[in-house]
């Protein structure tokens, strides 16, 4: 065991004045973060927040993970079997132990991280951590279970096949990538979930793979010492054995034309656009994709011109957001908008695209620019409002670099961005080789 | 800015996601974006308005809190009782963030017959319009460094414009949030973008993208068709395409009283703060409060069910009928531990979930209800402030692939006539107890979820919800639970809404009462091979003229 950083932070409080927070921390918890030697990493937030705790295990294992051709969306089934009962526990005793916590409890998966949360009261901490070390470090689920499961997650596919936005979304990526695996959504093709119930044994391997201490951080926030969550967390963590498995994710090669493709939608709807660029990786150190993430509201956010023209002033467009998310790898920037005449689907996208260029060309005001930071920050600080809430926010970035440190990191980062560096590195890559456009309208033009 | 208004999808939501591609995949979806709730939840006194009573809990029940009520009240000393009319509740705190919940006791009940739409049109005027000295543009603007927004959510008598800034932007935050509900600006292209957008949710967004909502909120049109309540609280397509300028200004100048409201703040704003609101919202007429009474709807006394033709993947399964117990009746507490019992919202904590998805992978979750919760596929906690004098049972069936739809429905109707014939034993009364009394805890997390309840308790006369819900959780026996499920959930007016791709054909061998076996990929227990026996026949007490089928494009019309 090796202890690596106990870091003070600035008190939650002290955020409440304007000059110390600009020179101060995004993230405003005192946190520990000690490593075990089985290359587990335990991140510990105390807070204020009394009688609470959130527990949440991250696992830097989603789709991106998904490297073998006809196994999209296995790790979000994963996420779904470790559900499915442990040596020392079965799904039914597994339940009742959270059900005595009153714990609310549950997982999502996206294309870099499989997280599994519970919150509950204090008095069951350790309850709980003994539960979730078993489940880590010994599932068991027989092959009729598996099978049910896979089932459950055709179910869920079959609950988001309504909204026409996740089809488009499925196209944009398959369309953008030709090697990377966001190529996929975490969902995965459909054709790999139907079938899923033939692959237990992949399931296996997934597990042995991915479910190792070197890929997982615990992460304890609320009314929790560092003593305690040490000790607990060597307890019945401390055994657990590390892997070898390393993935080898495709490189996604440079694009060198525009690609675009279309979608008929069977139900009535109104069209839908997606523009996209590819972005670059997240990083806490180089400016290419802050200086993306100060972009965006600025020009495509609800004060934006272009929100301003084509859904308030026009109103072309009911719905105009801005997608851009941190990722490992290079993943998109993509702008959407619902038109709500299909007559203007070429007007909207010619004035996203103008906006692009527009910022190629010229420097955002730095009035908007330092309003933009100030978003930032009050943002995050709107997020902190529960010991569930904080641990959420932390996860994403626990999934990029295990630990909340690369917050406070990027957001030095945003106060060093010009607007000069924001379109030179625009320039870079808002190009049109770099671009993909998918359009999905009814295939009838109904509305 | 406002984003999260009530009739609309939160676009991270809607999408699931799509900002982080993905993140809607899950064994249950997580919320994407935290709710706007604020920091140091636990606190013990938020009550003491209970005292006020409440209009609709029963007299029986209203003794009893009173009397809790008066017990809290000696030491709710951070509760502040103004001697003005308008009605606050404060729960001041150290947190650095500042939450307003700013209650009108008004909302989609309220709809005159014809221009059904309107006190939600209203709601979205003032919170995503503009006021008389700012365009909406303008308000954008303003809120934008602040990161702040004015929420409005709109229900069958509530409505409630929400918001949380930092406290250094209290002030400027507070002026733009007064002038939008006590000054509006009524514009004309305001109004046309959002009828629009309004006419759009239902008719495309509802209607044709999302299966489960759609089912779960026909079931209330349809059980309260003809009733106040009868129509979704973003109004009628045909009603909102004829409204005008004019309907808004009126309903806002009949609605939007100082007799209405109801103040609530909570967090570290200063000491002073609570009487500049209120004297600013003072400037409200008072005149007088429109207090009505909503009564159980009158339904036939027989099962019904509506199959809405859709082309789509799965079927859509959302079953209910009326109940005469709110949250200040004195056999909800019973009720709702029944609920969790039997489908505890997202969690495979509940029985009809071990059942249908855990035992035989029908479908992604399959949950009970004894109080209204939209949006449930989006989140995992109730939002506040949705507090109604009538209320539903109701089982949500998540879709289930087409040819396992009529197995899906009888195995619901199986479990429901089982739970109304065995109830619970002492064993599952004890640990939905244990789970509900800490489960409060989660519930009220945030101070701004914690004042929502605040303000629900207030309404419904019980005393602040952990306390309340503690007390009488301890109370209860597992015989007061079975005595209530005979009382309030044996229904012969069971409310049925599937949504499907073959209608005909399903409404065909419903009322053919046709077997439906279903075809595992994988053995399943003895145990449940026998129990499928019995579902595969089991009987739908529905005559054929109460089943009937009807295409999407005509819900919401």
């Amino acid at each position: 065991m090796r202890k690596l950083i106990a870091l003070v932070c600035v008190s939650f409080l002290a955020l409440s004045s304007a000059g110390q927070q600009k020179e101060g921390n995004l993230f405003p918890y005192n946190y520990a973060i000690d490593d075990l030697d089985n290359g587990l990493r335990l991140v510990t937030i105390p807070t204020d927040f009394p009688n609470m705790i959130g527990l949440y295990i991250v696992v830097q294992a989603g789709s991106r993970n998904e490297i073998e051709p006809g196994k999209s969306g296995y790790a979000h089934l994963f996420e779904h079997i470790m559900f499915r009962g442990s040596e020392n526990y079965s799904p039914e005793e597994r339940d009742r132990i959270l059900k005595k916590a009153g714990a609310e409890s549950n997982a999502t998966t996206n294309a870099d991280r499989t997280t599994y949360y519970e919150t509950f009261s204090k008095e069951d901490l350790e309850s709980v951590m003994k539960l979730e070390a078993d489940r880590f470090q010994r599932l068991k689920y027989p092959e009729s279970s598996y099978k049910t499961e896979s089932l459950a997650v055709l179910g869920e596919y079959n609950k988001n096949s309504a909204d026409p936005t996740e089809k488009l979304e499925e196209v944009l990526h398959e369309t953008a990538f030709t090697a990377h695996t966001y190529r996929h959504t975490t969902m995965g093709f459909l054709k790999d979930i139907q079938d899923m119930p033939n692959q237990y044994d992949y399931s296996l391997q997934f597990y042995n793979r991915f479910y190792r201490p070197e890929h997982s951080t615990i992460t304890l926030v609320g009314d929790v010492t560092h003593d305690h969550a040490l000790a607990l967390t060597k307890k019945y963590f401390g055994e657990w054995k590390s892997g070898n498995y390393r993935p080898d994710i495709p490189l996604e090669p440079a694009q060198k034309e525009p690609r675009q493709a279309s979608v008929a939608w069977a139900a009535p709807t109104l069209p839908w656009i997606a523009v996209a660029f590819k972005g670059p990786a997240y990083s806490d150190e180089k400016k290419d994709k802050a200086a993306l993430d100060l972009l965006s509201p600025m020009a495509f956010g609800s004060n934006s011109d272009l929100y301003q023209r084509l859904v308030l002033k026009e109103q072309k467009v009911d719905e105009l957001e801005v997608a851009f998310g941190n990722h490992p790898d290079p993943e998109l920037f993509t702008i959407w908008a619902r038109i709500k005449d299909p007559k203007d689907i070429d007007y909207v996208r010619d004035q996203i695209l103008a906006t692009f260029e527009r910022f190629t060309k010229e420097t955002v005001d730095p009035g908007r620019l330092d309003a933009t930071r100030s978003r930032i920050r009050y943002s995050f600080a709107l997020r902190m409002n529960s010991s569930s809430a904080i641990a959420n926010a932390v996860a994403q970035y626990i999934a990029l670099r295990r630990t909340p440190e690369t917050i406070n990191k990027l957001f030095a980062l945003y106060r060093e961005i010009s607007p000069e560096d924001i379109r030179a590195i625009a320039r870079q890559y808002f190009t049109a080789n770099n671009r993909t456009i998918v359009t999905l309208s009814n295939s009838k033009g109904a509305n | 800015m406002c984003s999260n208004y009530s009739h609309r999808f939160p676009s991270s939501q809607r999408r699931g996601g799509a900002k982080r591609r993905g993140a809607q995949a899950g064994r249950d979806i997580s919320p994407i974006r935290p709710p706007r709730r604020l920091r140091f939840a636990q606190r013990s006194f938020s009550s003491g308005f209970a005292l006020t009573g409440s209009r609709f809990a029963p007299s029986s029940a209203r003794r009893g809190i009173i009397i809790f009520g008066l017990v809290l009240l000696l030491w709710c000393t951070a509760l502040t009782a103004f001697p003005s009319k308008i009605p606050t509740v404060l729960l001041p705190g150290p947190s650095p963030l500042v939450t307003f919940r700013i209650l009108f006791m008004t909302g989609s009940a309220f709809d005159p017959p014809g221009k059904e739409g309107l006190a939600a049109l209203t709601a979205s005027m003032l919170a995503q319009g503009g006021t008389r000295s700012m365009s909406y543009d303008q308000i954008v603007q303003a809120l934008y460094p602040m990161a702040s927004s004015v929420n409005a959510q709109v229900d069958k008598e509530m409505t409630v414009f929400t918001g949380t800034t930092h406290i250094e932007n209290l002030d400027h935050y507070y002026a733009l949030l007064r002038d939008m509900l006590l000054d509006p600006g009524f514009r004309a292209e305001d109004f046309k973008r959002l009828r629009d957008d309004a006419i759009n949710f239902l008719k495309v967004s509802l209607r044709e993208s999302n299966d489960e909502e759609l089912g779960k909120e026909e079931l209330y049109n349809i059980i309260y068709a003809g009733h106040p309540y009868g129509h979704h609280n973003t109004g009628k397509i045909s009603s909102l395409e004829k409204l005008t300028l004019a309907d808004v200004r009126g309903f806002y100048r009949d609605y939007y009283k100082g007799t209405s409201l109801t103040i609530g703040l909570a967090g570290g704003y200063p000491k002073n703060f609570p009487d500049k609101v209120q004297t600013d919202f003072a400037r409200l007429p008072q005149g007088s409060t429109d207090k009505r009474r909503f009564e159980n709807p009158k339904l036939s006394p027989e099962m019904r069910i509506e199959i809405i033709a859709r082309d789509t993947r799965s079927t859509a399964i959302s079953l209910g009928f009326p109940i005469s117990v709110n949250r200040g009746s004195k056999d909800w507490p019973a009720l709702a531990l029944v609920a969790s019992y039997f489908g505890q919202h997202r969690s495979s904590n509940s029985y009809l979930y071990q059942r249908l998805r855990e035992a035989r992978g029908l479908n992604y979750g399959d949950y009970a209800y004894v109080e209204y919760f939209p949006r449930g596929m989006f989140q995992m906690t109730p939002d506040p402030n949705l507090a109604r004098q009538q209320q539903i049972f109701q089982i949500w069936i998540r879709p289930v692939e087409a040819q396992n739809s009529l197995f899906a429905l009888r195995a619901a109707l199986y479990e429901y006539d089982k739970l109304l014939r065995d109830g619970l034993s002492q064993e599952t009364f004890e640990t939905t107890r244990e789970f509900l009394t800490k489960y409060a805890n989660i519930l009220t997390q945030t101070q701004s979820a914690q004042l929502g309840y605040t303000l629900d308790s207030r309404y419904y006369g019980i005393p602040d919800y952990n306390s309340y819900v503690k007390e009488q959780l301890t109370k209860l026996t597992v015989g007061d639970v079975n005595a209530a499920i005979r009382r309030h959930l044996k229904s012969d007016r069971m409310r049925i809404v599937l949504i499907t791709k073959d209608a005909d054909r399903l409404r065909d061998a419903i009322v053919k009462n046709t077997p439906s076996p279903i075809v595992y990929n994988s053995p399943k227990p003895e145990e449940i091979l026998d129990e499928d026996k019995i579902i595969q026949s089991y009987k739908i007490n529905v005559k054929s003229e109460d089943v009937s089928v009807a295409q999407v494009n005509r819900v919401f019309e």
